[in-house]
């Protein structure tokens, strides 16, 4: 931007440079400039650091956009290596499962055997990924949607997903996908819905129970978002379950 | 735009580079001023690649916010005097209208802070930006998809689909939707056929919303599907900045002293952040060339390769050159099609690799294809694993390469009847036979990553 700081230190440094050149002799200068290299390698540091900060952008959203290519594939192994050897899984209703072995396990013992299998589509897609990086350059989070187009139907589910960065390498930390909508094919969401899983839908059982219980379309559930509003820089307020309705006194 | 910024900072760039060839010969004071110039050139460029990320992520936001009935939030990304135009409704001005038309047409209440009433489901998903920040830094535009996933529990069900086009501006050092354009092209019936046996509708067909609460000024009437309408394209004219990043350069040798060694800093800087530019010139460019495929746009979509750029789609074979591009394409129906065709292809869930010395990219890519041809609806899903080439700064496909996952019928869907895929054209041959020979489902097959695993970085061998 034309007015950032650091456009401006800059400029004002030439300007100090300049008229320094001008008024003082040749020695003074190169003393000068020795001050004035190092805030040359400040700025430069810093502005690298800006740039770092717009790659982890891409790094996070390549890790949960790979997740989801390795869920269409029934692809475990790489999928378990996406995650941090302590992080968590919660999906749906049924509950927490802790320590990359158990990320594993969720996926080969719940959803299925690795690989693909004839006739068995779950496709997994990433939409609308929102990516934080936080101050402190280690820890992230992302809202996403995963729309899912399997051969039960339709999918529609959040991820509010927590990533560390390790030895220079942003991993899954905690992997949170609440549900928004599922529903068959052929009759698609007006009706027969499912509005969530629980812990003894299927094996395995999880290590925790789920961090929140609630229902799911046709009911009324929303994740909080992990951001503020981009624009006014708050919080969301904690919508009311009275919504609606009688919206327009209709 | 006549002289963008981009423009004028790479030429910049190439100066710098050019002034530090002959550093030998400059003074120390020179090369310190040089330095300082290159420096403030890396913050502006800097700052230009954060807005294209902080444009994306109020359009994401926008997509949250209505998805749950937080229409107050939603209309807190728009500017004070903002305008809305809604479909053929007309044109809503200032925050306050906003609020209550996002409100009436997501179905909740302006009683209450936030929410939806129990069995409304308003998911509007905001795909496929092209992001364009204008030379001075303080205005934006940006082009989006939005697909929508809408009904009342037992009552209704439909799909939404729509192209948007919005101004920004920077408002002390903030964002904001200043203007949207929402080109509303269906709200279909999720039954009888979907989209694909929508009847012509009058231009300038008000909605229940719009006719409840009227808009504060009309707007110019456009034509809905099956009318195949392009909304117009902020970066129709001219030189599309928007898919440019710095032109490739060769690091320059250094000399070995105090002042070098920060001018290497600087290269190195310079070079990661040209990186930054290129993964949202490369989203900006598959973006583009999916609009462009969705209105039957043949030639401009070709014209998005390089010379020498091959396009493979299927089990259709490979086609090279921009030309034969072009011809392949057409295999998909007319020029800006006909009535009744949709053509769309949601370009999503990216992962883009830039080559270290950023003159080449490798990416990963899916679409969500929505077809109708002949009063017959159909599904698509694929993947592509496409490469480019940084064209003295501008990114072109050197290679596009989409690997049907699925082709399905609309009304019985894809499980009960799947459609194989096209056979090389006869009247269109190929250049080349398909690179490699696979069935799409109910036969599923793994396509090949051009990446190692992000994490563990080992490259992927099978399971």
């Amino acid at each position: 931007m034309m007015h950032s700081d650091s456009l401006f230190t800059a400029l004002r440094r030439s300007l100090l440079l300049g008229t320094a050149v001008l008024t003082l002799g040749a020695t003074t200068v190169h003393a000068q400039s020795d001050t004035d290299l190092q805030a040359i390698e400040k700025d430069l540091n810093d502005v690298g650091t800006r740039i770092t900060r717009l790659q982890d952008l891409t790094d996070v959203e390549i890790v949960q956009d790979a997740y989801g290519y390795y869920v269409d594939k029934a692809q475990w192994r790489s999928l378990a290596g996406l995650f941090a050897e302590d992080a968590t899984l919660e999906i749906g209703g049924k509950g927490v499962f802790t320590g990359k072995a158990r990320v594993f396990e969720y996926m080969q013992t719940g959803l299925g055997p690795i690989g693909p299998r004839k006739g068995g589509l779950i496709d997994h897609q990433q939409f609308q990924c929102l990516p934080t990086i936080h101050d402190d350059g280690v820890t992230a989070e992302v809202r996403c949607i995963a729309f899912v187009m399997s051969s039960g139907g339709w999918g529609h589910n959040y991820y509010e997903d927590d990533f560390v960065k390790e030895d220079g390498v942003w991993k899954f930390k905690k992997l949170h996908g609440p549900f928004n909508m599922y529903s068959s094919y052929k009759e698609g969401w007006i009706d027969h819905v499912i509005v969530n899983t629980f812990p003894e839908k299927f094996k395995p059982w999880p290590d925790l129970p789920p961090t929140t219980i609630y229902l799911t379309y046709p009911s009324y559930y929303a994740e909080p978002f992990h951001y503020p509003n981009p624009v006014t820089g708050k919080a969301a307020p904690t919508p009311s379950p009275r919504a609606g309705g009688e919206a327009f006194g209709r | 735009m006549k002289s963008p910024l981009h423009g004028f900072s790479v030429s910049l760039g190439i100066l710098c580079f050019a002034l530090a060839g002959t550093a030998h010969a400059q003074s120390d004071a020179a090369r310190v001023a040089a330095l300082k110039t290159r420096l403030a050139v890396l913050a502006k460029e800097t700052t230009q690649v954060e807005d294209i990320t902080k444009i994306q992520r109020i359009g994401r936001s926008f997509g949250y916010y209505t998805d749950k009935g937080f229409f107050g939030e939603a209309a807190d990304l728009f500017a004070d005097d903002a305008t809305f135009q809604w479909g053929n409704d007309g044109i809503y001005k200032g925050k306050a209208h906003i609020k209550e038309l996002l409100t009436r047409q997501g179905g909740g209440s302006m009683k209450e802070v936030a929410g939806l009433p129990f069995g409304r489901l308003n998911l509007r998903m905001q795909l496929q930006p092209v992001v364009t920040v204008a030379d001075d830094g303080n205005t934006a535009h940006a082009r989006w998809r939005e697909w929508g996933l809408l009904g009342q529990y037992q009552k209704e069900i439909s799909w939404g689909d729509a192209i948007m086009e919005d101004d920004y501006v920077k408002d002390n050092g903030v964002w904001k939707i200043s203007a949207r354009r929402y080109y509303q092209n269906f709200v279909s019936p999720y039954g009888d056929g979907g989209w694909a046996r929508l009847k012509p509708v009058n231009n300038g067909q008000v909605s229940k919303v719009g006719q409840e609460f009227p808009a504060d000024v009309k707007a110019e009437p456009y034509p809905m599907f099956p009318v195949s309408y392009i909304p117009p394209y902020h970066y129709a004219k001219g030189k599309p900045t928007a898919i440019m990043s710095d032109a490739p350069v060769n690091p320059p040798k250094r000399a070995d002293d105090k002042i070098g060694k920060l001018e290497t800093l600087a290269d190195t800087k310079a070079l990661a952040l040209g990186r930054a530019r290129s993964v949202r010139a490369i989203e900006n460019l598959q973006a583009m060339y999916g609009y462009y495929v969705d209105k039957g746009q043949w030639q401009q979509a070709s014209q998005l390769f390089s010379k020498d750029g091959s396009y493979e789609f299927g089990q259709s074979g490979v086609y090279l050159t921009p030309a034969h591009v072009e011809k392949a394409l057409r295999l998909m129906g007319p020029k800006d099609l006909e009535a009744g065709q949709l053509n769309n292809f949601v370009m999503v869930q990216p992962i883009i690799d830039i080559a270290a010395d950023n003159r080449t990219a490798k990416a990963r890519w899916r679409s969500d294809v929505l077809l109708s041809r002949a009063g017959k609806g159909r599904w698509g899903g694929g993947v592509y694993e496409n490469e480019y080439v940084n064209d003295n700064g501008t990114w072109k496909f050197s290679k596009l390469h989409y690997y049907v996952t699925f082709w399905g019928d609309y009304d019985e869907g894809w499980q009960a009847k799947p459609f194989p895929m096209d056979p090389p054209s006869k009247e269109s041959p190929p250049d080349q036979p398909p690179t490699l020979v696979y069935e799409s489902f109910p036969t599923l097959q793994v396509v090949p990553y051009h990446y190692a695993n992000p994490v563990t970085k080992e490259p992927h061998k099978g399971e």
